[in-house]
Parts: C-alpha cells; structure tokens; sequence
C-alpha cells in the first residue's frame, strides 16, 4: 500500500506487509497470532505470556508512534507533539510491564512474539489511515481489553499488575482520542481521506482473514483455537467515549460486535 | 553588546531545527534498533526533545518570527547532523547522541546565554536553561543504562573523538538571513 522499498516489506501468505521492527536475538519473532503462545487461564505461566505479549504489543506501540513522527514530517506540529507524547507513554508502559514481568519470575523471550500491528499499520501511506489502525481501531481494541483485565489480576491477588494496567488504560484513552479529534479535523479538511481509511480498514481485514489459523488448526501449545465469536472482549464503552467516540459509533461498533442486546437494554436505561 | 532581538530569533530558530532534527533521528531509530531497553530510553527521550523544540518555537513567535518558525543550520553543522545520523550500531548512536551530540549542543546553548541580554531576552533563557537541565537528566539515564546493560557501551573509545571532532569545528551554527526571511 505504500512507496515502500523491496527490502522493506515480507511476503507472509500472499500478503505484502511491512518488514518487522528490530528486535534482540533472545526473541523469537512469529508473523501472526496463530503462532503465538496463548496459555489458558491465570496459571503462572499464562500471566508471564500475558505480560510478555502485553509488553511486546506497547513496545511496538513506541515504534508506530516514531516511525509516524519520521515519515510525515510536514504533518501538523500539534499533532506530531501528540505523537512524541505517546512515545513517551508508550515507553512508560514498556518499561512497568517489563519490571512486572521480572518480578515475577518472567525474562525477556520467553515466549514468540509478533509485530503484527506494526507490519500493518506502517505499510500504510498516510498518517490519517496509520492513525484510524494504530489508534482507533487496534488501541481502542485496547481500551475493552484493559476494561476487564485488572479485575483478573486481582481475582489472583495481583494488585500490582491491576494498579499497572489501569495507568496504561488511562494512557491509552488520551491516544484514542487525539487520534479521534484530529482525524476529524483531516476529514473534514480532505474527504478523499475518508477513502484511504476505507482502504485501510479492509486492508487489515484482508491481512488478518489471510493470517487467521486454518480449521482443525491447533495453536502452537497443543490447543485448539477459541472460535472467534468466543474472543470477543465487552466493549468498553465508558472509556470510548472518553476518547471521543460518538455514541452512533460506539453504536456501530457493539453492533458489529454482536452486542445488540446490551444496546437495547442501555436504549431502556 | 548584546544580540538584537532579531539575531535572537534567528539563534533560536536554529535551535529549534537542531532539536526536532535530532527528535526525527532517534524516533527514526527506534524500530532500527534491536535492544528494547534502549527502544525505551529514545521514546522517553523523543518526548522531550518535542517539548524542548516547542518552548523554543512559542519563544521564536514572540521575537517576532513565524510560530514554531525553524532556520536550518549553517551547512556544515548540517553535515555533523547528518554524519550522526546515519551512525549505525547501538553503542554508537548511544555514544553519539549523549556523550558527542547532546553536550556539543549545550555548550552552544550555554555560548547563547554568554551573549544575551539576560533582562530583555529572559524568556529564551529561561527556555534555554531548562532545557540544559533537561539534557543533564536526558545524559545521565543513558549513563545509568549503560552501567546496567554494559554491552551497550561502546568497545572503541575513540570512536566519540570522530564525531566531536567535526561538531567542535563548526563556530557558528547560525545561517543568519536578512530580516525579510524571517519575519
């Protein structure tokens, strides 16, 4: 999708993306969720895979972030200053994540991990379109996810590790929502953007349809994958409208997502 | 005498230059560089270079410049940039930035305020000042995660020597420019 050059970009079945980040050796780096570790439960070994993948996914977070700052330098100040700021958050969240995983017997490694979001959204040519993946769809993805997280920490009595999450959802509502506001702002200002998210958006959904595991497909840990509709997380829709979703989208959004009862059941108050 | 208020915004103006050429440059080698702790260290970093740029672009305004207005540099200063810039290991780009880049650029800073009117331009030295503070804190965790992590450090001692030699010999960074350019 962009002007990337040959060396620059992976071929993973049939699909062009572009090439992972670097990372240390004592990682070993998968292309896809379906060659991830995912161990059921909190078992000891599951909340070490957690934190760890967690850790990896803001990691890439930070590399988004600064690659949008070098590839879109005439961007607007204010909105490179946004950007700056989530490599700062971003950092932050790398750096809690990796000293829980520490304190908790875990090591750097431990478990595959992949820079799906990454090799995704930096193959897209426009800031508008990075920011309506990176932000409001995978990091407000993000926000559901965190929204139920910390209470299963503390059901295993892990304060630290819930105290950790909640500040990185914090963080991590302020994103949404720049990303939000300004890609209102660029809309309005250009509508043929509106076609380049399209685009976008199907381009992930093609990417992920094309890397999703095949039927009968056991994970690398022996498991068969949970069915889709299984995976879906509650939407987090007191946070998403801190980061300025209008209530149509957050709307839209349950409505694709299956949640059309709890819809009418909030309609009812 | 002092700088004029014009020469002020043209010093200012470059610096402001320098900063967000070097926020574009570690952001650049963020994703290049394998090691995750130093990824952490140049996001922090990359923030407050961005806020360093943005107090020096809202004080350039005032001196009668374009908002966030940005002069580059005399070309040979662009070139010491670019030569870092293109430094390739991490050792290096540590070593460059923190121990070379960083203290090459405070000392002009400091040069700056040996030449203003501290009354009439405090604005930019209070910009100014902070933002050595700054650059202390920003050297000294780089220094904290190379004691930490000592394969980080770099295995030629020399190698600093090469950079600062060019960056030293630059005197002046300012390419000043008649006032119709940068009013």
């Amino acid at each position: 999708m962009t002007g990337l050059k040959p060396e620059e970009t992976k071929q993973i079945k049939g699909m062009t993306l572009r090439r992972d980040p670097a990372r240390e050796d004592c990682f070993q780096v998968v292309h896809s969720d379906a060659e991830m570790q995912e161990w059921p439960g909190m078992t000891e070994i599951s909340q070490r895979q957690r934190i760890h993948r967690h850790m990896n996914n803001e990691t890439g977070a930070i590399e988004i972030a600064a690659q949008c700052l070098v590839d879109f330098p005439e961007a607007p100040w204010e909105l490179r200053m946004h950007l700056a700021r989530q490599c700062w958050d971003e950092s932050r969240h790398v750096a809690a994540l990796y000293q829980r995983l520490r304190e908790i017997g875990g090591r750097k490694g431990e478990f595959p991990i992949s820079c799906f979001e990454w090799c995704v959204t930096c193959s897209l040519d426009s800031l508008a379109a990075r920011l309506a993946l990176q932000n409001r769809t995978f990091e407000a993805g993000e926000l559901d996810l965190l929204g139920q997280l910390p209470t299963k920490w503390r059901e295993i009595g892990d304060e630290r590790t819930a105290e950790v999450l909640e500040s990185i959802l914090s963080d991590e509502i302020t994103h949404v929502r720049f990303a939000n506001q300004w890609l209102k702002l660029m809309v309005r200002e250009d509508r043929r953007l509106l076609l380049k998210i399209a685009m976008a958006v199907r381009f992930l959904t093609t990417v992920t349809a094309a890397l999703a595991p095949q039927e009968g497909q056991l994970s690398p840990i022996g498991l068969p994958f949970e069915a889709p509709q299984n995976r879906i997380t509650q939407v987090n829709v007191a946070d998403r409208r801190q980061a300025d979703f209008s209530d149509s989208e957050i709307d839209e959004y349950l409505r694709q997502s299956g949640f059309q009862s709890i819809m009418a059941a909030s309609a009812e108050g | 005498m002092s700088l004029s208020v014009q020469q002020r915004a043209e010093f200012v103006a470059t610096f402001r230059f320098i900063q967000v050429f070097l926020m574009e440059t570690i952001a650049r080698w963020v994703p290049q560089t394998p090691e995750m702790e130093v990824k952490v260290l140049f996001g922090r970093h990359i923030w407050e270079l961005a806020q360093q740029a943005d107090s020096l672009g809202k004080r350039v305004y005032e001196l009668r410049a374009p908002l966030q207005f940005s002069l580059r540099p005399v070309e040979s200063y662009v070139q010491v940039l670019e030569e870092f810039a293109r430094t390739e290991t991490t050792p290096q780009k540590i070593s460059g930035f923190y121990d070379v880049i960083l203290p090459g650029l405070a000392a002009r800073y400091r040069n700056y305020l040996e030449r203003t009117d501290h009354l009439l331009d405090e604005p930019t030295t209070r910009v100014v000042e902070k933002i050595l503070n700054e650059f202390q804190k920003m050297i000294k965790e780089s220094e904290t995660l190379r004691k930490e992590l000592p394969q980080l450090c770099l295995a030629d001692k020399n190698w600093p020597a090469h950079l600062a030699k060019p960056e030293v010999s630059v005197p002046t960074i300012v390419a000043h420019r008649p006032s119709a350019a940068i009013a």
